[in-house]
């Protein structure tokens, strides 16, 4: 008997929690999402209201699908996204699939049938979400990639993309680092996990450029530490203990941040990153690494929606490749972009 | 023959030591600069927090339980701890703050399943997915930035050369393994993994004993919590990441039954030095992370076998 | 006052069960009570009462020295005074003797344990009983019976006024249970009163004062043992009288079947043991507890290494290096410890039958359900089986239930030599006289049985020729002729250290 009570209470807690975390997300993620997106939990009224803005030719109901909404750089997506849908007076819905392509499957069906007219989405993976996007298309929805693209994505009836270019960022924070060491250096190179695409692409632009300096030698061979600013701190503090190192070489700033709290502030080390977020222009401030290259996340997603809108209105783009551009960042223009 | 008997037995008892003293002499001869004192002042900042975190994994194992959620406790306390050190307040807050956050994970989880009488794997493991969330919720999924210096200080200095972070490490197992051995608490822990029915019977309230067990994980979560952002400079939701694997290795690899009520303090210091050392080595020989998880991997199940194999014998 | 203990108008109603009806148990200090009762009687249930381990229906009392008491669970029990051993054992396998002792109740020095109180306190207990280990030693390294008498060993320790024995002597032989009566009458001479639950009915009449019987979750009566003799008890029991307790069904003894020449096993367990078994026959082992008996027959069954020793099946030499290699030339091997390696506790009745013979199950090399049931329901029958149905859970069944569904498993394979190590441990009367009569069956089938059994009497009764072993040495064989408990108790103890 006691026991069954605890499972009530049990149950209870988790509806709550279960609530809290909703209205929580809903809040974070979509302030400018009114009543149709949840026509589910809300009366008729709601519904109603769905249909007639799906009708007229009023605010458009665009969808976004982030690949996830844990890092820095996944926030500043959503950030900009906003305030663009906000600035254009579309009406925006933001989904996080999570990094797992079933869901994000499942969620740009969900934003089919729920009437949605333009959806932009980050490819969890690059094949897969290839006929989703193609069924999507072929109901009339507009469909756009953004951050990456998925495989020959024109035939997946995908309208546009809107990304920036993981080898270009890659070569640019290759070149700064070759051009601090003048050429000649020991260098380590930090990896996300072994089989993303982005980290593969960065280092596709490192091996570009490390091709014209051959007095700059990888003394170590590339160590994956997964995106993680532990993981990388640990180890470079090992390879600091054998190695003479000039510059090291991080796929994005967190695991930049490890390195440098590793190698201490103004340690002489060269040490870059990329993405451009918040803990990494910290790490410039004070010293602990030299720059990192700003992928504008936010831009990429800011001209995704204005493709969208320019699109359902009848428009046409001029390209429907829009390439965000790289940033050197350091001490000099942090401020800039913060 | 009885003289040969216990020598087998006391080797056999202390095989992963053996192994651990191994491994450091061939890395030692591989590469030199394995035991210069920098390099191990490296590998005791490094064992530290996944050190904290095996020993309250420790407990929940030897009590016959598991705790998969410790990774996502210390990112969430991490979070919380890096939003109240920013200086506003003295530093025992966000300490305190961390450390309760994660004793009351460890309750959930103990209520869940003391009394629930929820399997141990599947509680965490929704505890785990859980505060994972709620890491990123208070967060905003951003990485808190920002803290005070004297809270970034507390994991870079150093006593007489000796790391903090290696400081607080020892404490906790001098605590810990007070704990264990020699108070009435810790035989009863024992006894609650070793036979739980048996335990109640002798009229040990083993669903107080098994959720202070959780407790305790959790309470050392938040401690890990705290000294993880201290170390990284910034609170991050996603860090981290199987952390709870990590420990379990180390307790596992130390010798602590997953069976329960088998689990000796030193067993577990020496797994979780010989994770550490195994990575740092690696590293240091510049041997590519994919062998590295090779190794890992390999290592644990040799632990496992040797553990069944030891037990088997007196069967 | 005259009772230390009454539970009066005591009913315990599980989900559609009523485990106890208005019972009733008055307990003097200073005696032996002995409880009994077929299993499912209620005996248990009511002492799990008694300890807090459930709880009562509303209605009914109890009354402890006098006062109404109450235990919400076992440590209330024994701060109160009462103390269990319970049957299915419960020591932890990974702690000492000396921390199994005093577990839940650790002698405390300035807040901690104090180890070196405990270990002397438990040098000194063990040593009361005749045990010869050190309280150091782990648990695991025990035998069940040296685990057992720790199990007493810590009950006695507590100092309760009652102590409740579950069938303490399950698994310990004569000399360990003369060591526990004395012990128990050096108890009660202090005026602890003890409450004695067991089957053995030489025990009984041997130790205990005044007996209730239960049958069926109703109580029967109480009566002092010197008015009683066994069959008017077992008549109180069964509800019929049964005069055959040891029924022995006369078989024809051919040719020799099974032979293991100079067995040595190579931990020494087993030095140098033979025996030979004919059809028709059944033979025994008898012996002390750590005699070597269960070592021997796992050690010719290959799931222990040999140093030595021939087998030979129906006069063909065997090389033994697993279990498979005899059991198929037809020798099974139903072993000791029924819930660890005998069953399948959370699987079908259906299931642990089918799951030594599944070859015998098959069509098409695909298993067959149907085959499978049809054999299942003929054993059930065959052995008086007592389930609701095959697909009953095994766990749910009484000890002797168990037990047979443990030998039907084997018997569909048809073997030609059964080996049984301790069938009859824990079971009742009526259940252990249905496995001596199936086993005069099988020998009447011309086939072969050893038993292993540390009840002398049932040895006596129902075995041909029995062998005696003393600390892993042949000691000495007794013809049925021959047969007395004297002879045998000899033997078992011939070898002296």
């Amino acid at each position: 008997m006691n026991k069954k009570k605890f499972l009530a209470m049990l149950l209870a807690c988790v509806m709550m929690l279960a609530l809290a975390t909703g209205c929580g997300g809903k809040d974070a993620s979509a302030p400018a999402d009114s009543a149709p997106a949840d026509s589910g939990a809300s009366s008729d009224a709601g519904s109603d209201a769905g249909s007639d803005t799906a009708s007229d030719s009023g605010p458009y109901k665009i969808a976004l699908i982030q690949q996830h909404q844990t890092n820095a750089f996944q926030i500043a997506v959503t950030e900009a996204a906003e305030a663009k849908a906000a600035e254009l007076g579309a009406e925006l819905k933001i989904l996080s699939a999570d990094q797992d392509a079933a869901t994000q499957i499942s969620q740009i069906e969900q934003c089919v049938t729920e009437g949605y007219q333009a959806i932009l989405f980050e490819p969890v993976d690059p094949d897969g979400l290839r006929d989703a996007a193609k069924n999507a298309a072929d109901a009339g929805v507009v469909v756009i990639n953004i951050i990456s693209a998925c495989t020959d994505w024109e035939g997946a009836g995908i309208s546009a993309v809107s990304y920036g270019n993981n080898v270009k960022a890659g070569e640019t924070e290759m070149q700064q680092v070759a051009d601090l060491l003048g050429g000649k250096g020991n260098i380590a190179i930090l990896t996300g996990p072994s089989a993303d695409a982005g980290g593969l692409q960065r280092m596709e632009g490192y091996e570009n450029i490390l091709a014209n300096y051959p007095d700059i030698v990888q003394v170590v061979s590339p160590a994956d530490c997964a995106w993680d600013t532990a993981q990388a701190q640990a180890t470079v503090e090992s390879w600091l203990s054998a190695y003479d190192l000039d510059a090291i070489v991080c796929e994005n700033d967190g695991m930049a941040v490890g390195a440098g709290n590793a190698a201490g502030a103004n340690s002489g080390i060269v040490i870059s990153g990329v993405d451009g977020t918040p803990d990494g222009f910290e790490a410039i401030k004070d010293g602990r690494i030299t720059g990192t290259v700003s992928q504008n996340g936010g831009a990429m997603a800011a001209n995704g929606i204005e493709a969208a809108v320019t699109l359902l209105s009848g428009g046409t783009l001029e390209t429907n490749v829009l390439v965000t551009d790289n940033t050197w960042i350091d001490a000099s223009n942090v401020a800039d972009y913060e | 023959m009885k003289e040969t008997k216990r020598t087998k037995a006391l080797i056999s008892e202390y095989f992963i030591f053996v192994i651990f003293i191994a491994l450091v002499v061939v890395l030692t001869c591989l590469k030199p600069s394995f035991i210069q004192p920098g390099n191990l002042v490296n590998i005791l900042k490094q064992a530290s927090i996944n050190g904290i975190l095996a020993f309250g994994m420790m407990f929940v194992i030897i009590a016959g339980g598991f705790d998969m959620s410790v990774g996502s406790t210390v990112a969430f306390t991490g979070v919380l701890a890096a939003m109240l050190g920013q200086g506003q307040y003295p530093l025992i807050v966000p300490l305190a703050v961390a450390m309760l956050a994660g004793l009351a994970v460890g309750v959930v989880n103990g209520v869940g399943v003391a009394v629930g009488d929820l399997p141990p794997f599947i509680m965490t493991l929704g505890t785990m997915t859980a505060v994972r969330g709620l890491a990123l919720l208070i967060s905003n999924g951003k990485p808190v930035i920002g803290i005070s210096t004297e809270y970034k200080a507390v994991a870079a200095s150093s006593i007489f050369g000796v790391p903090m972070l290696a400081v607080f490490l020892v404490v906790i197992i001098i605590i810990c393994s007070f704990v264990l051995a020699k108070t009435v608490y810790g035989r009863r822990v024992y006894a609650c993994g070793g036979n739980l029915l048996a335990a109640r019977v002798s009229g040990i309230n083993t669903t107080k004993i098994r959720i202070s067990t959780f407790a305790i994980a959790g309470l050392l979560a938040g401690l890990s919590g705290f000294l993880m952002t201290s170390r990284v400079t910034i609170g991050q939701p996603n860090a981290a990441e199987s952390y709870e694997m990590d420990a379990i290795t180390a307790c596992v690899v130390g010798g602590v039954s997953m069976s329960g009520g088998v689990g000796k303090p030193w067993g577990v210091v020496v797994g979780c030095l010989l994770i550490t050392v195994i990575a740092n080595g690696l590293d240091i020989m510049g041997v590519s992370s994919h062998w590295q998880k090779i190794v890992k991997g390999a290592i644990i199940v040799l632990a496992v076998l040797l553990d069944i194999k030891g037990k088997g014998k007196k069967n | 006052m005259e009772y230390v203990l009454e539970m009066k108008n005591i009913s315990k109603t599980f989900p559609g069960v009523a485990a106890l009806d208005h019972v009733q148990l008055q307990v003097k200090p200073g005696e032996v009570h002995a409880l009994m009762g077929e299993n499912g009687a209620g005996k248990s249930t009511l002492m799990k009462i008694l300890m807090g381990i459930y709880t009562k229906d509303p209605g009914g009392e109890i009354l402890f020295d006098g006062k109404p008491y109450h235990a919400a669970n076992p440590k209330e029990a024994m701060d109160a005074g009462i103390a269990m051993i319970h049957q299915e054992l419960n020591p932890i396998l990974d702690m000492t003797v000396y921390e199994n002792i005093f577990v839940g109740r650790e002698l405390r020095k300035n807040g901690l344990v104090d180890q070196k109180a405990e270990i002397e306190a438990a040098q000194r207990l063990i040593e009361e009983c005749g045990l010869h280990v050190s309280p150091r030693e782990t648990l695991r390294n025990l035998t069940v019976a040296q685990c057992q008498l720790i199990e007493i060993i810590k009950a006695i320790s507590i100092n309760a006024k009652v102590i409740v024995m579950d069938e303490p002597t399950a698994a310990i032989t004569e000399r360990e249970v003369e060591l526990l009566f004395e012990h128990i009458r050096r108890l009660t001479e202090k005026g602890v009163a003890i409450i004695y639950i067991s089957h053995r009915m030489a025990e009984i009449f041997s130790i205990c004062d005044r007996v209730s019987v239960y049958r069926d979750g109703q109580y029967i009566g109480t009566d002092d043992t010197a008015n009683l003799d066994e069959t008017r008890l077992i008549k109180m029991m069964v509800g019929r009288e049964i005069t055959d307790v040891y029924p022995k069904l006369d078989a024809d003894v051919g040719e020799v079947i099974f032979e293991a020449r100079n067995i040595v096993r190579a931990d020494q367990k087993v030095k140098d043991v033979s025996l030979a078994v004919r059809r028709g026959e059944i033979l025994g082992i008898g012996g002390l507890v750590g005699a070597g008996r269960s070592e021997l027959v796992e050690g010719i069954f290959g799931m222990q290494p040999l140093a030595s020793g021939e087998i030979y099946v129906k006069g063909k030499q065997v090389k033994v290096l697993s279990p498979r290699d005899i059991i198929r030339e037809g020798v099974a091997l139903i072993t000791e410890d029924r819930k660890v390696t005998g069953l399948n506790l959370s699987g079908s009745v259906n299931d642990n039958i089918a799951m030594v013979a599944i070859k015998k199950l098959l069509s098409h090399g695909l298993y067959n359900k149907n085959k499978a049931l049809s054999a299942s329901r003929e054993y059930i029958e065959k052995l008086n089986i007592k389930t609701p149905s095959g697909s009953q859970i095994v766990g749910n069944l009484s000890g002797g239930n168990q037990q047979k569904v443990v030998i039907a498993k084997w018997l569909l394979n048809e073997p030609d030599v059964i080996i049984l190590d301790e069938p009859t441990r824990g079971i009742d009367v009526a259940a252990k006289r249905d496995i001596y009569l199936l086993l005069g069956d099988l020998v009447r089938q011309g086939k072969a049985v050893i038993l292993i059994s540390s009840e002398i009497p049932e040895l006596m009764g129902i075995c041909d020729r029995i062998i005696v072993m003393c600390e892993g040495n042949y000691s000495g064989e007794v013809q049925r002729g021959e047969f007395s408990q004297e002879r045998i108790m000899t033997l078992a103890s011939a070898i002296k250290v």
